[in-house]
């Protein structure tokens, strides 16, 4: 009776969690009409609402530009973030400690303060509407770093003493032995890196005004809060259904890492 | 054992460079900034602390922080309970356990822009799904987003929606780190699951409460996206946080000083708010 | 490495931007119907003037055309000549220099002063005497109405006072047998943006306080009892429930669907209405409402979008000649019959040649009428804020009932006069 208890109130809390979804997508695929009165499926689906909102915005264009920028983003902080991690567990250097504290200290640093003299720095070096504007700051993640360098520590100092005898550089030793090994840590940075620009809203509303730049979320929302929706909800749905689907398709291949990236995203702060 | 001296210097240049330009740089001149009247068109001048006697008397950036504490009361609490509640009913022998871990977490892949689209479409007056299984029972239908006392909680209780898979599972880590033989032995003297719970799991997952408590009081002062999509901030600014407040008055207005202004004294805020918690989260153990 | 990319793209940007600049280009606002008006002026205009050939581009998409215009001043990307800035902007942009003053140009003075009565030159004339914007084109705001609700009601013109309107919202008012509104005399968006005020608030002061200011001489000047008069109409009308608080979804247009009788609207409804409307439908267009104690012609709001010249045109007199021909009798009447928006000019209704377009275009005469009485926004740095202050206190008052009339424009002035003295 209990057990049947615990699936009784686990089901109604996976509905919850689950139902908008599914409402979502049958929404927008039915009639504007039937919106209102929908709960499950609607009479006569159509993909009428998908042909609009690709008719009105530029939305694979938006989709490849969201890809570029994300995966340049994520190989940047991959490299940068190894290489940084890399030097602060297993090298020596003047200002180590310093480094590690100031990388700790920034990542608590609220971006409210710098937003706006980011976006001026981005205006000077002629980044505005550009890719550009949206990869270079965010190519250096504080996390990133700090997880490497968790990572780097139970890889056993041996490994590393024996590459540089045989005379491997350091560079080489990172990319060729440690990288190998370091596959969880690897997944864990791409795949928070990739989520957080993947799902990041309001630098690109800040940084890009030309339609043909705009990212996945950014056209989505200015779609939604803007006039050319003509407030039909159909075709609302339809663009924030577009705009979840690659991350939920990512999700159902790699659920569980996704689910391990975050949490561990979690412990780490 | 060293090679070259080059290498590590060479290995951190990035974050250097990188430090330099986006995060000095930035808060030196977002300091500058403070002191003076720039809408980027025309050249900066100084001002004194006019935007600071100005901040002191815009009773609408109070009424920012003010909303941005009324999400947080309302959202952190929601968060821990929710979270606690499915975390402990997950952390037994039961099937399907990853069915539903995956269920709880989608929300949370999801870019908050779909989430806020859809909620919008809930917690509409007349036909919004929420009021209609209201009115199905009988019960008088809600202004969500309508009723200004009502608006911001509606904002908080969809942020909880969205987070509360991230937390579910990091209880979830926070328990199973609990020795098993605790629970054993306090079966022996016969406690009730409550008094299991109030002096052996919470205490042992203290320090995951403090976790989420600082992770959502983080993202509980960045909350822009939900309000600038549905409600825009309104109804009578009952939703307008103090980022979309910056916002507004940096990149609407272009009062770049003003905002950097409000930038730095909200980033205090922050900050005090985050030292207060973890002596006060810390101490309560 | 990023500094020696963001160096590369720095200088590669301002390259681009200096090859730009050695022919004249012209933005101009990017709807279908004005690019294809400004692409056949400028085609002639190449062909007249083979050495002097201007460029022609429609201002870059994006979120609104004034951000664009803020990212080139900021990039030095400016066009020579933008046609569709929105003449509440200009000061900002004259204030840190960077627009041409046209008054010092040979021959600006007649020609303003043949095309504009002395009002409008008096309304685009900066603080510092100086004018630097051409005044080009209006689109007045004005209520459109639902003739045949009006005859059900018994009114067979539409309602010219508060007391009028108010009387025959009362008559309109419909609702179903469940108790919900179905029928209102009109809408107002009861959004806080600040430039939905143009649709209701400000058009309605102008016309009650006969082409009054917001600011003047950098002082607020709406604290005055025709704002108050203003609030207290819009106020009554949601108070009854004449006009509706929730957002009326746009899935079927709630005019032309009779939910609403009248909408505070520009001639775009035209096109719009002609192109959606169901059998047997019929519309007009009259002035707003005004007081009852009210004579003469009401004012209104007219959506005035203006002519600038940067000040990194590389060749003002071209750029003036180009003006003068684009702004010719000839092109307003092309602009008029093209866009189907109103050049402002004062012989809009005595001259022949726009006569006989009216004549072809009814719907369009009353705003042919209209444009003699048609105010743009104030003069002022602020004034985006201004009017979101208003909004503010619009949204409280009028929509929320949570303050009365006086108190709102109260508030409203207080924290205006705390911007200006800032």
């Amino acid at each position: 009776m209990k057990k049947f208890i615990t699936y009784l109130i686990l089901s109604i809390g996976a509905i919850v969690f689950v139902y908008p979804f599914f409402w979502m997508l049958s929404a927008s695929v039915a009639p504007e009409s039937e919106i209102s009165k929908l709960v499950l499926l609607p009479n006569s689906p159509s993909l009428n609402n998908y042909s609009q909102v690709i008719d009105k915005i530029p939305i694979f264009r938006a989709l490849c530009n969201s890809l570029l920028v994300s995966s340049i983003i994520t190989i940047g902080v991959l490299l940068f973030s190894s290489m940084i991690g890399y030097a602060l567990s297993y090298l020596e250097f003047k200002g180590k400690n310093l480094l590690f504290y100031i990388i700790v200290f920034t990542m608590t640093l609220p971006f409210q303060i710098t937003l706006i003299p980011q976006y001026i720095l981005v205006v000077k070096f002629g980044m505005v509407d550009s890719y550009l504007g949206l990869i270079v700051p965010y190519l250096i993640s504080g996390l990133g770093i700090i997880i490497f360098r968790q990572y780097f520590k139970t890889i056993p100092i041996d490994m590393i003493d024996a590459a540089r005898i045989d005379g491997c550089g350091e560079f080489r030793i990172l990319f060729t032995i440690l990288w190998p090994n370091a596959v969880p840590a690897i997944i864990t940075v791409a795949i928070l890196t990739f989520m957080g620009s993947w799902n990041e809203v309001l630098w690109p509303i800040i940084v890009i005004r030309k339609e043909e730049l705009m990212t996945m979320p950014q056209l989505v929302t200015l779609f939604a809060v803007g006039g050319r929706a003509e407030s039909q909800l159909g075709v609302k749905l339809a663009a924030a259904a577009m705009l979840a689907l690659p991350i939920v398709v990512a999700y159902s291949f790699f659920q569980k890492y996704f689910i391990q990236s975050m949490a561990s995203s979690g412990m780490k702060n | 054992m060293k090679k070259t001296k080059l290498t590590p210097y060479l290995m951190i240049l990035p974050y250097v460079i990188f430090f330099i330009t986006f995060i000095s740089f930035p808060v030196i001149f977002s300091f500058i900034l403070m002191f003076h009247k720039w809408n980027i068109i025309a050249p900066m001048q100084f001002i004194g602390l006019s935007n600071f006697y100005h901040l002191f008397h815009d009773s609408l950036f109070f009424k920012s922080l003010l909303n941005t504490l009324i999400f947080l009361i309302v959202h952190i609490p929601l968060q821990i309970i929710i979270a606690l509640f499915f975390a402990v009913m997950l952390n037994q022998k039961i099937r399907f356990i990853g069915f539903f871990r995956a269920a709880y977490f989608l929300p949370v892949i999801v870019s908050g822009v779909v989430v806020t689209i859809l909620w919008q479409q809930l917690y509409g007056f007349e036909s919004g799904m929420l009021n209609r299984f209201l009115s199905a029972f009988g019960i008088a239908k809600v202004g969500w987003l309508e009723d200004s006392n009502l608006a911001m909680m509606s904002i908080a209780i969809m942020a909880t929606w969205k987070n509360v898979g991230l937390y579910i599972i990091l209880f979830l880590a926070g328990l199973q780190t609990v020795p098993n033989y605790l629970y054993e032995a306090a079966d022996l003297e016969g406690a009730t699951s409550w008094q299991k719970f109030r002096y052996i799991t919470l205490p042992m997952i203290n320090p995951t409460v403090f976790m989420v408590v600082i992770l959502s009081t983080i993202g509980g002062f960045s909350l822009f996206i939900e309000p600038y999509v549905m409600t825009g901030g309104g109804p009578l600014n009952s939703t307008l946080s103090a980022v979309l407040y910056i916002y507004k008055q940096g990149f609407f207005f272009y009062h770049m000083g003003y905002a950097s202004t409000l930038g730095f004294f909200f980033a205090g805020i922050i900050l005090v708010v985050i030292v207060i918690q973890k002596k006060f989260v810390e101490r309560d153990a | 490495m990023i500094i020696a990319v963001s160096i590369a793209s720095f200088t590669i940007s301002s390259c681009h931007s200096k090859t730009a600049n050695e022919k004249l280009v012209y933005w101009s606002s990017n709807n279908t119907e004005e690019i294809q008006f400004g692409k056949e002026v400028i085609q002639e205009w190449n062909k007249n003037h083979p050495d002097n050939e201007i460029v022609f581009q429609p201002v870059p998409e994006g979120q609104s055309s004034e951000e664009v215009i803020l990212a080139a001043v900021v990039g030095k990307t400016t066009p020579s000549i933008y046609g569709n800035m929105w003449q509440g902007d200009v000061e900002q942009y004259a204030r840190a220099g960077k627009l041409i003053a046209l008054d010092t140009l040979p021959g600006f003075n007649e020609f303003i002063y043949s095309r504009c009565d002395s009002s409008v030159v008096k309304e685009v004339t900066s603080i510092d005497g100086h004018i630097y914007q051409l005044p080009w084109k209006i689109n007045p705001i004005m209520m459109i109405y639902n003739v045949d609700i009006f005859h059900e009601i018994g009114y067979d013109k539409p309602p010219r006072t508060y007391s009028e309107f108010l009387r025959a919202a009362e008559k309109i008012k419909k609702v179903d047998k469940n108790g919900y509104s179905v029928r209102w005399i009109g809408y107002v968006e009861v959004l806080v943006t600040w430039w939905q005020r143009f649709f209701d608030f400000y058009p309605f002061y102008l016309a009650a306080s006969n082409g009054g200011h917001l600011i003047e001489k950098g002082n607020v000047a709406f604290n005055n009892k025709y704002a108050i008069e203003t609030f207290a109409f819009l106020k009554t009308l949601f108070d009854n429930k004449y006009l509706p608080r929730e957002r009326l979804s746009a899935r079927q247009d709630a005019f032309l669907s009779s939910a609403i009788a009248t909408r505070f609207t520009g001639p775009w409804e035209i096109s719009h209405a002609d192109k959606f409307k169901p059998e047997g439908f019929h519309y007009d267009f009259a002035p707003l409402p005004v007081p009852d104690d009210f004579i003469g012609e009401p004012y209104t709001y007219g959506d005035t979008k203006n002519i600038v010249i940067f000040n990194t045109c590389p060749n003002v007199t071209t750029a003036w000649n180009f003006l003068k021909t684009m702004l010719s009798e000839k092109n307003d009447y092309k602009f008029l019959r093209i866009t189907s928006q109103l050049p402002r000019r004062k012989d809009l209704i005595s001259n022949a040649l726009f006569l006989k377009y009216f004549e072809e275009h009814p719907k369009m005469l009353p705003f042919a009428k209209q444009s003699k009485y048609v105010k743009g926004p104030d003069i002022s740095e602020i004034l985006k804020e201004v009017f979101d202050m208003i909004s503010q206190q619009f949204e409280a008052c009028v929509v929320y009932g949570k303050i009365t009339p006086e108190q709102a424009v109260n508030e409203a002035a207080k924290a205006t006069q705390l911007l200006l003295l800032k």
